[in-house]
């Protein structure tokens, strides 16, 4: 009788190409075979996703042609424009987010995933992100600039001000580390919806869905809404001691893969000290204190930092509010949901596991309604 | 060596008291009990009680229950506002997606209670006759809450009572299809609500992976490649033409059954009493499918699955063949929201593994440098 692995811990669910977190190393790659630290620097978004889309890395016309293709699709249609009005002003980014893709790709027929249609959802990410921001704010709707990049014209939908280049940059940075992350739950659950045939919008939706959760994507949030608390560096040794105490866990520390410092929280971290000076100095000091509480409690765990704990403070030094920090961070990863979601369908079979009875013995006879 | 197991076959992804499916034996439980004993015997409001609180309802639990799934019917101003903001020709799947991710919206991120799943199970008929009549160009009609859930929704879908046989026939419909174990969209549910999530977000994801034609999106192509096959008497050419253009025999073949599927079993006679035309054709095209399929691999437990005659049942009922799948959501959004229940009450975050089938790791080269 096979064995049940709670959370599918250790179970390989598919093979991929898309990306690998050798979390023995501490190694994040991206399809080709690249290392995280080396794509960071030489890729923005749009090549990065071109990356995972196509597993290579774009020339100067391609890139051209793919920054070309989004910019022309940021424009939500009827369908999504009609979602978006109707929901409350004060609706959670993210539940816009799932409602507007939802509507978006609203279709007549069921299709068959496809780039352009992987191009098209990514495109359309910033312009319902922006626009739940300035819902919320009681403000107007800004219109997509055609001549900005991803990034710069996610601040530009949010603010409607010109971006800073600083911001720019390290905006772009998050959404290059946070594309794709082997078969972590969002992009399970994507490619679990692929495996009935199903449409690209489904698969997204259910994944946008999946990554709300706060022990997925909602995690950032945490991380940020802990350093709020925290305040100061001065109060860091003391509220964490008696967070311990109470048996609080720390966000933004302890991931099921990793062994040692997540890369990407590594690039982070070095990206915060000018990204956001202020938070930085309380953050680094939260993690040394939070790190050696850990240690102290479990010698055994590895207990590394996070992505989400450096995210929260380079996502802020970029101008973001921590409530839209998971709809950023779906704005990012929505590039390797569907480039995960594109893969499978060379070899679509139905992912369909068992479960194990765990109730009453079968055949019990249901009692007549009078006599319960 | 690949430790991939392709679709997670045989793999357990979680213990659950809800429903098991025992392929050897033809068998489905819900609870303890074989599902022969509740499909026409409970209502499907029984049956949801059973499947979110473990037993079946008393008098006084079965009256409260339905006064709130009736009280529950009407949808929110927002979720009116987008249901209409959708094009008429849209599929009705994409309809319910979208406008139960608007019903389900809470302003703050509440752990998935009964409460919530009575709510959105309740909103699901409500949603799709709505749909219907704006397709038809006809005023939605209001919920009625002297009536059942499966009265209900065809009471809004026509705007007139359906037969007592009609609604019985109904809900016997969603009493069986209301869980069936892991399935694609269920434990889609599951892996969502393992990331501490909403219970909108695991149903709206479920109701995508139910879209799919492998899983769900299956019942009305039955009855398309019926109406292409047309006659009794033309079945055996059709069909073995059909093979060799590789189509594929619509209703036949199932990940878990290696016997009858006991919900086909039930819908058979249902239609054989129903939908006799139907009868009369379908069991010719079972019994050629099943012997082509049996010619073709005779190692292959082939049996016709649960879609084949759902889909002459659901059309005695009257349903368009567009809500056959979106009905299918009406009745499973029970199962789904019990799983979610079962599995945030002992969760751990579902995240499986994969393994990495791409090149050794390699530097990138500097964009002016590649092409």
């Amino acid at each position: 009788m096979a064995e049940f692995s709670p959370g599918l811990e250790g179970v390989v669910a598919a093979e991929t190409a898309v990306s690998e977190v050798d979390g023995a190393g501490g190694r994040l790659i991206y399809r080709g075979g690249y290392l995280i630290e080396d794509i960071v620097p030489v890729a923005g978004y749009e090549e990065a996703a071109y990356l995972l889309w196509h597993g290579e890395l774009p020339a100067e016309s391609e890139l051209a042609a793919l920054r070309r293709q989004m910019s022309n699709a940021r424009s939500l249609n009827k369908s999504g424009r009609g979602a978006l009005v109707a929901l409350d002003q004060q609706t959670n980014a993210m539940d816009v987010l799932r409602t507007v893709v939802s509507a978006q790709g609203a279709s007549k027929t069921l299709n068959k995933p496809t780039l352009d249609e992987a191009i098209a959802l990514t495109a359309v990410f910033p312009t319902i992100v922006g626009a739940a921001h300035r819902r919320r704010q009681g403000k107007d709707v800004v219109e997509p600039r055609a001549d900005l990049g991803h990034a710069a014209n996610l601040l530009w939908m949010m603010s409607g001000e010109e971006p800073k280049s600083d911001q720019v940059h390290w905006l772009d940075s998050y959404l290059v580390l946070l594309a794709d992350h082997g078969l972590n739950a969002s992009t399970f659950a994507a490619r679990v919806v692929a495996s009935t045939g199903s449409d690209l919008t489904s698969c997204v939706v259910g994944a946008i869905a999946a990554l709300k959760g706060p022990a997925h994507g909602g995690a950032t949030f945490a991380a940020r809404t802990m350093l709020d608390k925290i305040g100061t560096a001065e109060n860091a040794e003391r509220w964490l001691t008696e967070a311990h105490a109470r048996h609080e866990r720390f966000s933004g520390f302890g991931h099921r893969v990793y062994r040692t410092y997540d890369p990407r929280a590594k690039i982070l971290r070095e990206m915060a000290k000018t990204a956001s000076p202020e938070l930085y100095k309380t953050a680094a000091r939260t993690e040394e204190v939070a790190l050696k509480i850990l240690h102290d409690a479990h010698p055994d765990r590895p207990n590394a930092t996070n992505v989400d704990f450096w995210a929260s403070v380079v996502l802020t030094g970029a101008g973001i509010p921590k409530e839209l920090f998971t709809s950023i961070f779906a704005t990012s990863r929505v590039s390797g949901w569907t480039a995960h979601v594109l893969e499978s369908l060379s070899d679509l079979r139905l992912i369909r596991p068992a479960s194990r009875w765990t109730g009453p013995e079968p055949g019990r006879k249901p009692a007549q309604l009078a006599k319960r | 060596m690949s430790n991939y197991i392709p679709g997670l076959e045989g793999i357990i992804a979680a213990q659950t008291r809800i429903s098991m499916v025992d392929g050897e034996n033809g068998r489905l439980v819900y609870h303890g009990y074989v599902i022969a004993d509740l499909a026409e015997e409970m209502s499907f409001e029984e049956v949801a009680h059973l499947l979110w609180h473990g037993r079946l309802p008393t008098r006084a639990e079965l009256d409260a229950l339905t006064l709130e799934l009736a009280g529950s019917r009407a949808l929110t101003p927002a979720a009116t506002a987008t249901l209409e903001a959708l094009p008429t020709d849209t599929d009705p799947m994409d309809v319910l997606r979208s406008v139960v991710s608007v019903q389900g919206v809470e302003h703050r991120l509440e752990k998935p209670t009964v409460a919530l799943a009575i709510h959105l199970t309740a909103s699901f008929p409500t949603i799709l006759a709505a749909f219907h009549r704006r397709q038809q160009g006809q005023p939605a009609i209001k919920p009625r809450a002297d009536l059942g859930h499966a009265a209900n929704y065809l009471y809004m879908m026509n705007g007139k009572e359906s037969s007592p046989e009609i609604v019985r026939a109904l809900n016997t419909y969603l009493v069986l299809l209301a869980d069936h174990g892991m399935n694609a969209s269920t434990f889609t549910a599951r892996v969502i609500a393992s990331t501490d999530s909403d219970l909108a977000s695991c149903v709206v994801g479920a109701i995508g992976a139910l879209k799919g034609p492998a899983h769900g999106g299956a019942p009305s192509a039955v009855i398309e490649q019926l109406e292409q096959i047309g006659t009794a008497e033309n079945a055996e050419r059709w069909m073995r033409e059909a093979r060799t253009r590789k189509v594929k025999f619509m209703g036949f073949g199932h990940r878990v059954y290696r016997v009858y599927d006991p919900r086909a079993k039930i819908l058979k006679a249902m239609c054989e009493r129903m939908n006799p035309k139907f009868y009369a054709l379908a069991t010719k095209v079972e019994e050629v499918a099943l012997r082509i399929l049996h010619e073709e691999h005779p190692e292959r437990p082939q049996s016709t699955n649960v879609e084949f005659y759902s889909a002459g049942v659901l059309q005695a009922i009257g349903l368009p063949k567009q809500y056959f799948t979106p009905t299918f959501a009406v009745s499973r959004a029970a199962g789904w929201t019990a799983h979610v229940l079962e599995q945030v009450a002992n969760n751990r975050i579902i995240r499986p593994q994969s393994e990495y089938i791409g090149p050794e790791p390699r530097k990138p080269v500097p964009l002016a440098e590649r092409g």
